[in-house]
């Protein structure tokens, strides 16, 4: 074992997945010492249905969680700070982020804010100290899940918080809120769980606490992907694609933010597009590059990508290679099967010249900037095969 | 890889891996306000000069120097009462657990009893007992074997009422495991083989019993693979440094697979042949885990060829017929035992018969393989082989596994 440095791995997330996963909550939170939890929810974008299986899911537990539905792209600080006096009134002893995007960035700065008894929450930055445990944080992931849930980070107002003590407590994946309508928001979880999965699992760091957990979301992917979008009803593709999301988040966590995340998680912050799009967009061209700047140990990634038969088979010297062929090849075949609706750049995104410079401004001031802004410039043309 | 309908993975430690991890303890502790912690340890680890070690790694910046080391080989409420009132009278804020299974139990007790502010232990036994978070608890092993570091059990005996105490909670995993190669440098080769052994069987066992899940097989596949290739090298060089961190690693690894999925017949037949005969754990699992994959075979053979690819890499892989993987997978965890039993000049012992005491006298005696059939029966670890057993099935592989020789695996009534 070739390890230089100390290394560490640290996942505080509990992963309850499956049939009525959500029906364990109630028992789970109690487990916590916690009894009267708040549901935080963009309804709009989880819609009724799964806050109604969600509250079901306490029946005569004799927990009666509170409620709040009012989360949106805009929720900011001052949001939260309402929501704690709100908390600290009613007593509010966990939270429960039902839903991905804004619901658990929101979930995890009110529980910071709550735990903390902070007088203002507008106040609360990066750099507030995150040294007491906080509350019981359950994340609930909807369809549209993007992996960030069970990660350590959560985005508010432009400001990412960061932290061991900001990841929650508990996943609950739940096949009836794993089933979802769309394709797109389907293959979105997918890339989004695949980028970040396959970033932690090459990473040059030996740690194969975190690669435990990439390794077994990037099969999970590579097995379920194709299935999930070609039906987003199927309840055991829609699982496995919201366990290798949950799985990608944890892996995350422990790694350095890589440049497929970076460019997902801007254009999503600023455009509201998901990241599964931009990483799948520009998900080749990232690792094409690692592979060739020989960062990293691309050559992993051919055994959860091309299955154990294609790896053993595979001289070692020349899996780096394969692994890159095999990830075009699956997703040239996702590109099959969603034809126009997975946008292949960032025209097809709707992303205006403007708004691409505020991006390209924005990324420019990332120690990484030079080479994240040549991204976008060759995501940005259709003809991406001349300029790659 | 397989989606079960319903699971559950937790390993809430935080774990710190590397030649020079110990270091690290300081910071750690600090972050959690804590600065005067209570070391629970054993006679021998004391004496192999490894809380030295601990002590000078912990510096100046945290109080080092309350150091408590007779815990027993068998942990003993009497021990963890008198421990747990040391740390109160100590003003303790945090336990340092330096040591085996039996350390890891006490220090967990300990904890339990200082946080809960307990008079009586046994009130919070069994499952689901703790509801809010314990005292900081930094485990620190020194065997690559038995997990304890990351698992959420204990086990603490009453010695006075002839009573076995067990707990299990997630607030009893250690809140930081620390897996330092320094740890176990001066373990000798036949400790270090048996504990290797240990931790193969937790792996292995994990991937192909019922409750297993995609993280647990994630971590079982890594450490088997790391177990097959490091431990003939530790045993062998007790020196090597590399491989004495990548056996933690793998220990660590297969400890979270299994506490995670939990384990079936090796580990069922081998608590019973401890508890009757009195020999070490990690022995009985070295003998009986090929005989577990035998039993098993008729109904896990895929899986269980799965493991092959790991183990022995892609060209045994690619050479072996998909219908003959498992039964390779056999034959290779086997010739690993042989090779330990060269390794360690016939210490490692192959089979029951081989397992003697210091004087040299067989420790499990072929009489007493029909008591440790019938106290398997009362182990609950069958629960989760996938298939049944009954006392005759659990003799049959006794009776193979104390003579060394291969399981009739047409004798196995299939369930």
């Amino acid at each position: 074992m070739n390890s230089a440095a100390v290394f560490s791995f640290t996942c505080p997330v509990k992963i309850n997945s499956g049939n009525r996963a959500l029906e364990h909550l109630p028992f789970e939170l109690a487990g916590l010492n916690a009894s009267k939890p708040l549901v935080v929810v963009n309804a709009k974008a989880a819609g009724p249905k799964a806050v109604r299986t969600l509250l079901a899911a306490f029946g005569d537990s004799g927990m009666t969680p509170g409620l709040f539905e009012g989360v949106s792209e805009a929720t900011d600080l001052g949001v939260v700070d309402h929501l704690k006096n709100l908390c600290l009134e009613k007593k509010y002893d966990a939270f429960i982020a039902l839903g991905g995007g804004k619901a658990p960035d929101i979930a995890k700065v009110l529980n910071l804010a709550v735990s903390l008894k902070t007088p203002d929450a507008r106040r609360l930055s990066p750099e507030t100290p995150l040294r007491h445990r906080l509350m019981p944080l359950a994340v609930v992931p909807t369809e549209g899940a993007d992996g960030l849930e069970t990660s350590q980070i959560a985005c508010v107002g432009r400001m990412v918080f960061s932290g061991e003590r900001l990841a929650p407590a508990l996943a609950v994946l739940d096949f009836r809120l794993a089933k979802g309508k769309s394709r797109i928001r389907t293959a979105a979880t997918g890339l989004a769980a695949l980028g970040r999965a396959a970033e932690a699992h090459i990473q040059a760091d030996q740690n194969p606490f975190r690669k435990a957990y990439s390794f077994a979301a990037l099969r999970f992917v590579r097995e379920n992907l194709m299935d999930a979008v070609a039906d987003p009803g199927n309840p055991k593709a829609a699982l496995a694609l919201m366990n290798a999301a949950a799985m990608s988040g944890c892996a995350f966590s422990n790694a350095s933010a890589g440049r497929l995340h970076k460019l997902g998680q801007v254009f999503y912050e600023f455009l509201g597009i998901p990241q599964g799009v931009i990483m799948g967009m520009c998900l080749p061209r990232v690792l094409e590059d690692e592979f060739r700047q020989s960062s990293g140990d691309p050559a992993a990634l051919l055994q959860p990508l091309a299955g154990d038969e294609a790896f053993a088979r595979t001289p070692a010297e020349k899996r780096s290679g394969e692994a890159l062929s095999a990830l075009k090849q699956f997703l040239a075949a996702l590109r099959g099967s969603l034809g126009k609706e997975l946008p292949q750049n960032l025209r097809e995104a709707g992303v205006s010249g403007f708004r691409r410079e505020e991006v390209l401004d924005l990324l420019r001031k990332d120690e990484d900037g030079p080479y994240l802004c040549g991204v976008v410039e060759w995501m940005t043309d259709g003809d991406r095969e001349r300029k790659g | 890889m397989l989606l079960p309908d319903y699971y559950e993975f937790c390993c809430r430690v935080k774990i710190v891996a590397g030649h020079d991890a110990l270091e690290q303890i300081p910071d750690l502790l600090i972050e959690r306000g804590a600065k005067k912690p209570l070391i629970v340890t054993d006679k021998g680890v004391a004496g192999a000069g490894l809380i030295d070690i601990v002590s000078r790694a912990l510096g100046d910046r945290v109080h080092a120097d309350l150091i408590a080391d007779d815990v027993p080989p068998d942990s003993d409420l009497r021990v963890v009462n008198r421990l747990a009132r040391l740390y109160r009278d100590s003003a303790c804020d945090a336990i340092l657990a330096v040591g085996g299974g039996s350390v890891m139990d006490t220090a967990k007790g300990i904890n339990i009893v200082v946080s809960e502010n307990a008079e009586d232990l046994m009130a919070f036994s069994g499952v689901g007992a703790l509801k809010r978070p314990l005292k900081p608890l930094v485990a620190v092993p020194t065997t690559a074997g038995t997990g304890s570091e990351v698992t959420q059990v204990a086990v603490i005996k009453d010695h006075e009422k002839h009573l076995k105490m067990a707990f299990g909670s997630y607030f009893l995993l250690p809140d930081i495991s620390i897996l330092d190669s320094r740890m176990t440098l001066t373990m000798p080769p036949f400790i270090t083989a048996m504990t290797g052994m240990d931790a193969m069987s937790h792996a292995v066992e994990a991937y192909y019993c019922l409750q297993k899940n995609p993280l647990s097989d994630a971590h079982s596949l890594a450490a088997a693979g790391m177990i097959y290739r490091y431990l003939p090298r530790v045993a062998g060089n007790p020196d090597d440094r590399e491989g004495r961190l990548a056996m933690a690693v793998a220990a660590c690894l297969a400890g979270i697979a299994f506490s995670n999925s939990m384990v079936g017949l090796v580990h069922n037949l081998g608590h019973a042949t401890g508890s009757v005969c009195g020999v070490p754990h990690g022995l009985c699992m070295a003998i009986l885990l090929p005989y577990g994959l035998e039993y098993n075979l008729h109904k896990r053979a895929d899986t269980m060829g799965e493991l092959l690819l790991p183990i022995a890499g892609g060209q045994v892989y690619l050479a072996t017929p998909p219908e003959q993987r498992a039964e390779k997978v056999v034959s290779l965890i086997r010739g690993l035992n042989e090779e330990l039993h060269a390794i360690t000049g016939g210490r490692h012992a192959r089979c029951l018969r081989e397992i003697t005491d210091r004087e040299g006298k067989p420790s499990v005696p072929r009489d007493v393989l029909p008591q440790i059939a019938a106290a398997a029966l009362l182990d609950g670890a069958s629960i989760y082989n996938p298939e049944d057993t009954d006392y005759e099935d659990n003799l049959m592989i006794l009776e193979a596994a104390w003579e060394g020789k291969p399981l009739d695996r047409s004798r196995v009534k299939k369930g």
